[in-house]
């Protein structure tokens, strides 16, 4: 099957009905599914807005002071559009592929292999949009107390832009869920990866590299685009260049990441 | 005779410089059930995988229905059921749920999903686990379910891959009588199989397989006069000529000798039956018609994995 046919299967029935599938499980469970995992980047923005940010003076952005609470609201914007899809899509995917055997069940249906793929990464952009409405509930409640000052407004278009970065962020990690040897090996791509780029892309703190090469490098980092987009938004309401950025970085990431992913689970799962 | 649902030729399929499927050639016809047999690593799973479209051919053709299956692939797929050998239920949903999710999974639609539904929770006696987890079934209900789902979409030719692998003797006959149901309505069934009195009983034809490449295939006595002869004769190990048996059984060409348990077994023919009878008055052994565990031992020994 040709690339460009592993691409446009995003568009097939087949892809859908997986994240219908995989919604249905959710919804089934969404107390256990929704809550402690929704509930991380809350009690990180507690901890570190409010508790650190207490000994933070102001930070300048763009031209615009803030306070480190409004700074790390963004943040967690970012931080949660990342690590939802992400983390769904090493774990969840992982144990549906190699434990659940859903996988099988599928493929032994009219639904192929790159539907498979794709009904995962739809899949984990849309439990990152879910996490990211949470979020951005619990930062407006934030804003009506006065912790943060945000342009509330702009928090509902958060969680469309967690689903376009969520799509890149879960086709990369489908790399690594076809090619790990056991579910302990989700360590390298969790701790080198994704510990890294959730925390060193301007989301709890401002990364102002002096190097031409580490300053493109976060260019082309779709986290740190995220976390700009957003706080553009939400601080200034206008994201810049940073939703170009993002859009852009977003395709980078996840067309050649597509292909891989459906070239490695095609030889993991069918042998070929 | 009736056409053909599924007709495969000159199927092939290497990995690496290992070939493992060499020029296969079988075909099923509805209302039948041929039974796909051979020794671990024969291709037997290969065969099936290139057939559900898992795996492309390196060479061959496979055909459903008459059309090419690279070429309306959508159309041969809503036509297969596919019931694999692992347990791939969805263990998020209830016993009904299964078969509801499974049937989403096919277009054009199932007609009256609810009603077929229904039909198979009753025909398989599911209907009083319907609104329960799969995790609440028994080894021989899960098998159930398992073959239930695969048909949900009505489909024209089935797979079954050792389908009752695991099951006690009682939940076996249960299946045996599902697939012989099956049959008897109409659709063609592919079934592999290690238990030869399964695929002895419910086989209407027979493909052995060994090292990719078909040695017999027809009806299943005639695969076994032709590749075993008319009799096996059973030498116990407390026969104290049983090595002199054997040697002169050896010495008049017969080349399957095996030994299991210390019991000798040993495909004849009728001359050589006559003149055994002759020669040992005073031995003791058994006269019996070859099986298909004598021809998968015959085949496990030429491969070198029976010793």
């Amino acid at each position: 099957m040709s690339g460009l046919r592993s691409l446009t299967a995003v568009a097939d029935w087949q892809s859908w009905a997986v994240l219908r599938r995989n919604a249905l499980v959710f919804l089934r469970n969404w107390r256990t599914a929704v809550i402690p995992p929704a509930m991380e980047p809350v009690i990180f923005f507690v901890a570190f807005g409010i508790g650190f940010g207490g000994y933070i003076e102001d930070l300048d952005y763009r031209g615009v002071d803030i306070n480190y609470a409004t700074y790390v609201a963004a943040g967690l914007i970012a931080y949660t559009g990342f690590g939802t899809p992400y983390y769904e899509a090493l774990y969840s995917a992982y144990v549906r592929m190699f434990y659940q055997k859903t996988w099988d069940g599928l493929l032994a249906t009219q639904v192929e292999l790159p539907s498979v793929v794709w009904g995962e990464i739809l899949w984990g952009a849309v439990r990152g949009m879910v996490n990211i409405s949470i979020v951005s509930s619990v930062i407006a409640v934030f804003d009506l107390l006065g912790i943060v000052d945000v342009k509330i407004q702009f928090l509902v278009f958060m969680p469309f832009l967690g689903f376009v970065a969520g799509c890149a962020f879960a086709s990369f990690a489908l790399i690594f869920t076809a090619i790990v040897p056991a579910i302990d090996h989700m360590n390298y791509p969790v701790f080198l990866i994704g510990w890294p780029l959730s925390l060193v892309s301007n989301t709890f703190f401002p990364v102002e590299p002096q190097s031409p090469a580490l300053r493109a490098l976060m260019q082309v980092n779709p986290v740190y685009q995220l976390a700009e987009c957003a706080r553009g938004l939400l601080v200034l309401g206008n994201p810049g260049s940073h939703l170009i950025g993002l859009l852009g970085t977003t395709a980078l990431f996840l067309i050649p990441c597509t292909l891989l992913s459906v070239r490695l689970t095609r030889r993991r799962v069918l042998g070929d | 005779m009736t056409t053909a649902i599924l007709e495969a030729r000159g199927l092939t399929k290497s990995y690496g410089y290992k070939m493992v499927v060499d020029h296969l050639d079988l075909s099923c016809r509805p209302g039948t059930v041929l039974g796909l047999l051979g020794p671990n690593g024969a291709g037997k799973t290969t065969t099936l995988r290139m057939l559900y479209g898992f795996v492309p051919p390196d060479a061959g053709s496979i055909h459903y229905a008459g059309k090419p299956f690279d070429q309306a692939r959508a159309e041969a797929k809503r036509s297969i059921g596919v019931c694999t050998q692992e347990d791939s239920l969805d263990y998020d949903f209830t016993v009904a749920q299964n078969l509801l999710i499974y049937a989403s999974y096919f277009r054009p639609r199932v007609d009256d999903l609810e009603g077929r539904v229904a039909e198979l929770l009753d025909r398989f006696a599911l209907a009083e686990y319907a609104d329960a987890s799969p995790h609440v079934l028994s080894g021989g209900f899960v098998r159930r379910l398992l073959i239930a789902r695969s048909i949900v979409h009505r489909p024209s030719i089935l797979f079954l891959d050792e389908p009752t692998t695991g099951l006690d003797p009682s939940a076996r006959l249960d299946v045996w009588e599902l697939i012989d149901s099956m049959r008897t309505e109409g659709l063609a069934i592919v079934l592999t199989t290690h238990y030869m009195d399964e695929a002895e009983r419910l086989s209407n034809e027979l493909l052995v397989i060994h090292e990719g490449r078909s040695v017999a295939h027809g009806e299943p006595h005639r695969v076994i006069d032709t590749l075993l002869g008319d009799h096996v004769i059973v030498v116990p190990r407390s026969e104290p000529a049983r090595e002199e048996i054997a040697a002169w059984l050896q010495a008049r060409g017969a080349e399957q000798v095996a030994t299991v348990l210390g019991e000798l077994r040993v495909p004849v023919t009728k001359e050589h039956l006559v003149e055994l009878t002759a020669r040992f008055t005073e031995a003791t052994w058994q006269v019996r018609p070859p099986n298909l565990d004598d021809l998968f031992i015959a085949l496990a020994r030429r491969n070198g994995r029976f010793e």
